[in-house]
């Protein structure tokens, strides 16, 4: 026997060590490697898709400011990342193609008509007489026909962040839909508790334009509910400006003052939603906005307005990760880990160079361990050059060759820095491919390998 | 050298494979035409053709189905094909009235006025699900609906029991319907939808399913902006199966626009017609062509210079023409409007309700035929139940004089109230230079509160009538009435002359009719509950109180020497 028992005693010391290194889960260490690029002062949001429902309840061609207000946030969401799939838009009667419309196939919402909502590229999920309470209910709650189209469900889960906003004409705690009939703000609660009990969002931001609009998110009950509307009881909601040529107002106030903020965003803007209500002015709104956020967990100032109006890059490790590769059962682990790639651009890529040093105490322990786990390798590493050197001694034979694999094998284990047990492995493993090989090193396979 | 060949099979290997992606051809077509009074219709058509593809057999809708790999069919539609197993599907959505006696027959015959469905389905396999599985026709009928109305973006999923129709002859299968052992015949469905809006929503995703989408090619001018400012505009989806061919899918888009609302010359060009031009041609289109009906009386020059000449019609081959291509038409003569001829179409047809009253009115139909021989035509009105035809009522006149012999062959079927739409099909024979009326008394329904619609006092709309023209001829007399039904029985391998027959035979559509169904005030509901609550509460508080309360009289001691008598209301509960 070549090798003597204290080298065996110390390489199996370094092993066990190298594995005790490497005892964090595969879960810690995906999360770690996702995070670790996440900016300090960033989001904490957890959220892994975004979606949001848009309502003009509003029929008539003189409620065109509510066409244009829902089509505004339409395409604000659609600019800021959120794909029409997940978008559903209401709109309660045709302002486009309205034969009152000196300008068909368009929507302005600005007098001077810069810009068009409607544009080439529009999907109105639901229109017209679709649009009522039930439709409205049954889409936030999923209860639908089974042959209802993807394009008009609201396909979420317990990681969606929902962006619900609603318009029309209104009144404490209600919002008729098509001046034929009402939702109440206790309905809209209830959906959304239902929502919560059902895991069919994360967190919901709740927008309302209307009369005496913050009296409808008054009777929400559910967590995680950031909610703000255009005026308080018995205050009105104002129109915005006429357009001579339409003849008819073309926007709302406070619409008009949050799409105004909205176009100084863009997908990788880091203005929070506290940024959003700090410029609420009642000067120019003409009524007092109002804000509830005693549902809501975090703290405004961290809630990006991306977080509800953008699409996201984030991806979600599920608990069961190994479990999920080998099970074929496990498909509803795949779904929940269904990550949203959409358009959209990371939040944190502007942030990417502040990498994890600033981290406290949080990322301290992957770093030590690390160290642990290099250490452990190098050790086995310097057990191996040793006997590999007795041996030369022994037997010269072509000797330049050991390092420069050794280092093959460093390098390879280096780029997986992430399992450090499979890593100082794969270093042993390696040598398979090196043409002068030891015979010592069947011994350590012959101990490091589980035998068949 | 052999590297260089290589090298230049590899560049022709897309160009071999653009005109045919393995048995898929796609062709476009731009077909504009000058109307007599000036406007200007257009037609865009996309046909993609699947060679040797067939309809799925419903009896198999439980077995795994083969997996579909397009490169040139739309895929969207084609997962809706199969998975709801249609053989033939037509779709038009349609904004505005066309004027047949203005404009002529349109090149696209279907042109109802909001969104009309119809479909040919065969019976799905009832062992499996039952006679109402989800293998049955209505089921799948109503799955289309849903899965169309996503697609489409359109509120065709409403679209219901209320409003399908099954008329045995005015309709025919564009293409064939094919006979699988143990399989019943193929139903029809039919439904329409005349308040249908058609805006950018539905525009969108119709050039998603072309294979160039929007940017190259002649899809390139569907430009929303302008197409909806026509005076009439529709899009079409057909799909259709012949044997010999496979299932073709025809994406139309007609309009109707008028170089005389702005100017006083009609003379036209792509730009203005539609804002754009040809920049760019669809490198997977087999044929891609423009074709101007070019005037025959009157001088005009067109620029550019067409590829070829034929039948009266210019013929420019995207092929063979520069690019960026703006086809512009000038007339040389001013345009007078007062030469519009009279009588584009064969039939003139009027439709109106008459009736001011809110239960009971009359549908009057006038049919006039200015041509020299008489013309027989199937009649079709299909009613939703809130207007019931009283069909004893009805009544035959040629210029004054009743003429029941003019009625050949009637089939009703009833509406039922709140569940089925009514059908009414005829076969009529107008005699020569004559106008046929007919009339029925029609009442109204008086609906439920939640059935008005969120727009009660503008009313409802009752689709248009639709009038078939039957080929003249004793011969093809028999054909005419029963045509598809007997097709569908003789396994249906009809010959080109049968189908180009078909294809002649016309549809006219009459416009969509406004009926004001009686309101009620909806406000009414809460005044009822107002009034009843009081009412409820002032009774029962009475009751209450008379059964738990007794009242007595009560003597106070004097105060201030001064006897006083004082009533008060002592409840104590009773005993």
């Amino acid at each position: 026997m070549l090798v003597s028992f204290p080298h065996l005693l110390l390489f199996l010391f370094s092993w066990t060590w190298g594995i005790l290194a490497a005892t964090p889960s595969h879960e810690q260490i995906v999360g770690d490697f996702f995070n670790k690029n996440a900016p300090p002062g960033g989001s904490t949001s957890n959220h892994t898709n975004n979606w949001a429902v848009l309502v003009c309840s509003s029929r008539y061609w003189f409620n065109y400011r509510h066409m244009a207000n829902a089509l505004g946030m339409y395409r604000t969401v659609k600019r800021l990342g959120i794909p029409d799939s997940n978008i559903i838009l209401m709109l309660a009667d045709d302002a486009a193609c309205n034969a009152r419309n000196r300008f068909p196939g368009s929507v302005y919402a600005n007098p001077g008509r810069g810009l068009d909502l409607y544009g080439d590229n529009i999907e109105v999920d639901y229109r017209g007489y679709e649009v009522t309470v039930e439709n409205f209910i049954r889409v936030l709650t999923g209860r639908m026909e089974p042959s209802v189209p993807r394009s008009k469900r609201l396909l979420t889960d317990a990681h969606s962040n929902i962006f619900v906003y609603m318009t029309g004409h209104g009144g404490n705690e209600f919002l008729k839909f098509q001046d034929n009939e009402e939702i109440s703000a206790f309905d809209i609660a209830d959906a959304f508790e239902q929502m919560w009990q059902k895991k069919r969002y994360n967190e919901i931001f709740f927008m309302i334009d209307t009369c005496q609009a913050n009296t409808m998110y008054s009777k929400f009950y559910s967590p995680n509910i950031l909610a703000t509307g255009s005026s308080k009881l018995d205050q009105n909601s104002y129109s915005y400006e006429n357009d001579a040529d339409l003849g008819i107002s073309v926007i709302d106030r406070f619409t008009h003052y949050v799409l105004e903020f909205m176009e100084g965003i863009n997908k990788t803007s880091h203005e929070s939603m506290a940024d959003l209500f700090a410029s609420y002015d009642p000067e120019k709104i003409h009524s007092e906005p109002g804000v509830r956020s005693d549902l809501f967990r975090r703290p405004l100032s961290g809630v990006r307005i991306t977080d509800f109006l953008g699409g996201v890059a984030q991806v979600e490790v599920g608990a069961g990760v190994a479990a999920a590769t080998s099970g074929a059962d496990e498909t509803s682990a795949w779904d929940e880990e269904h990550v949203e790639s959409t358009t959209a651009e990371s939040p944190w890529r502007g942030t990417e160079n502040t990498t994890s040093e600033t981290g406290p105490g949080a990322t301290k322990s992957p770093q030590w361990r690390g160290v642990r786990a290099w250490s452990g390798v190098l050790l086995l590493g310097a057990l191996v050059g040793w006997v590999g050197w007795r041996k030369v001694v022994r037997t010269p034979v072509r000797t330049p060759e050991l390092p420069s694999s050794l280092e093959r094998a460093g390098a390879s284990s280096r780029a997986r820095p992430v399992n450090s047990s499979a890593s100082s492995l794969s270093a042993l493993l390696a040598f398979d491919s090196v043409d002068l090989r030891p015979p010592i090193f069947n011994v350590f396979i012959y101990f490091v390998l589980p035998h068949p | 050298m052999r590297k260089s060949r290589s090298l230049l099979a590899l560049c022709l290997l897309p160009i071999c494979f653009s005109h045919s992606f393995s048995g898929e051809t796609f062709n476009e077509e731009l077909t504009i035409r000058g109307l007599p009074d000036g406007r200007v219709a257009s037609r865009f058509e996309f046909s993609t053709l699947l060679h040797g593809a067939t309809p799925r057999n419903p009896q198999n809708l439980s077995a795994e189905d083969n997996s579909q790999h397009y490169t040139l069919f739309p895929l969207a539609l084609g997962q809706i094909l199969r998975e709801y197993a249609v053989t033939e599907l037509h779709l038009t959505l349609n904004a505005g009235k066309w004027d047949y006696d203005r404009w002529g027959y349109p090149e696209e015959p279907d042109v109802a006025t909001g969104a009309s469905l119809w479909a040919w389905m065969a019976e799905g396999s009832a062992a499996a699900h039952g006679p109402t599985g989800r293998h049955s026709v209505d089921a799948r009928w109503r799955d289309l609906r849903n899965a169309l109305a996503g697609l489409f973006c359109a509120s065709i999923a409403s679209l219901d029991e209320q409003r399908t129709t099954s008329p045995a002859r005015a309709f025919t299968p564009l293409g064939a319907l094919p006979a699988w052992p143990q399989s019943p015949p193929h139903a029809f469905r039919h439904a329409s939808l005349p308040s249908e809006n058609v805006c950018t929503e539905n525009l969108t995703p119709f050039l998603k399913l072309l294979p160039c989408k929007s940017r190259s090619g002649l899809a390139h001018l569907l430009n929303p902006h302008r197409l909806f400012d026509a005076d009439w505009h529709g899009m079409g989806l057909h799909v259709s199966w012949r044997p010999e061919d496979g299932v073709q899918v025809r994406l139309t888009f007609q309009s109707v626009s008028d170089p005389l609302r702005t100017v006083t010359t009609r003379d036209w060009s792509l730009s203005s017609l539609f804002d754009r031009t040809i920049d760019r041609a669809c490198p997977v289109a087999a044929l891609s062509r423009v074709v101007v009906t070019l005037p025959m009386r009157e001088p005009y020059s067109i620029h550019p210079e067409p590829s070829s000449n034929a039948n009266g019609r210019g013929i420019f081959d995207l092929a063979g023409q520069p690019l960026p291509l703006d086809i512009s038409m000038h007339w040389l003569e001013p345009f007078q409007h007062a030469t519009i001829p009279a009588g584009q179409a064969p039939l003139s047809v009027r439709r109106m309700l008459r009736g001011s009253a809110q239960d009971h009115g009359a549908l009057a139909v006038s049919i006039a035929n200015a041509g020299p021989s008489p013309v027989r035509v199937v009649y079709l009105e299909t009613l939703p139940w809130i207007v019931h035809l009283y069909l004893h009522t009805l009544e035959l006149t040629v210029d004054g004089v009743p003429r029941a012999d003019l009625l050949e062959d009637i089939s009703y079927i009833a509406p039922v109230p709140h569940g089925r739409a009514a059908t009414l099909e005829a076969v009529l024979t107008i005699p020569a230079r004559s106008t046929l009326s007919l009339r029925f008394g029609v009442g109204r329904a008086f609906l439920r509160y939640t059935e008005h619609p969120p727009d009660a006092q503008r009313g409802s709309e009752l689709p248009g009538a639709v009038v078939v023209l039957l080929p003249s001829g004793s011969g093809n007399k028999t054909q005419g009435a029963g045509w598809w039904v007997s097709t569908n029985k003789g396994a249906l391998q009809r010959t080109q002359t049968q189908r180009q027959e078909q294809q002649q035979q016309r549809r006219i559509y009459t416009p969509a009719l406004l009926v004001d169904p009686a309101t009620p005030d909806f406000s009414m509901p809460y005044n009822v509950i107002i009034f009843t609550c009081t009412l409820v509460a002032f009774i029962f508080r009475t009751v209450f109180n008379g059964l738990t309360r007794r009242f007595a009289i009560l003597n106070v001691p004097p105060v201030d020497g001064r006897l006083a008598l004082q009533t008060h209301a002592l409840s104590i509960n009773k005993i």
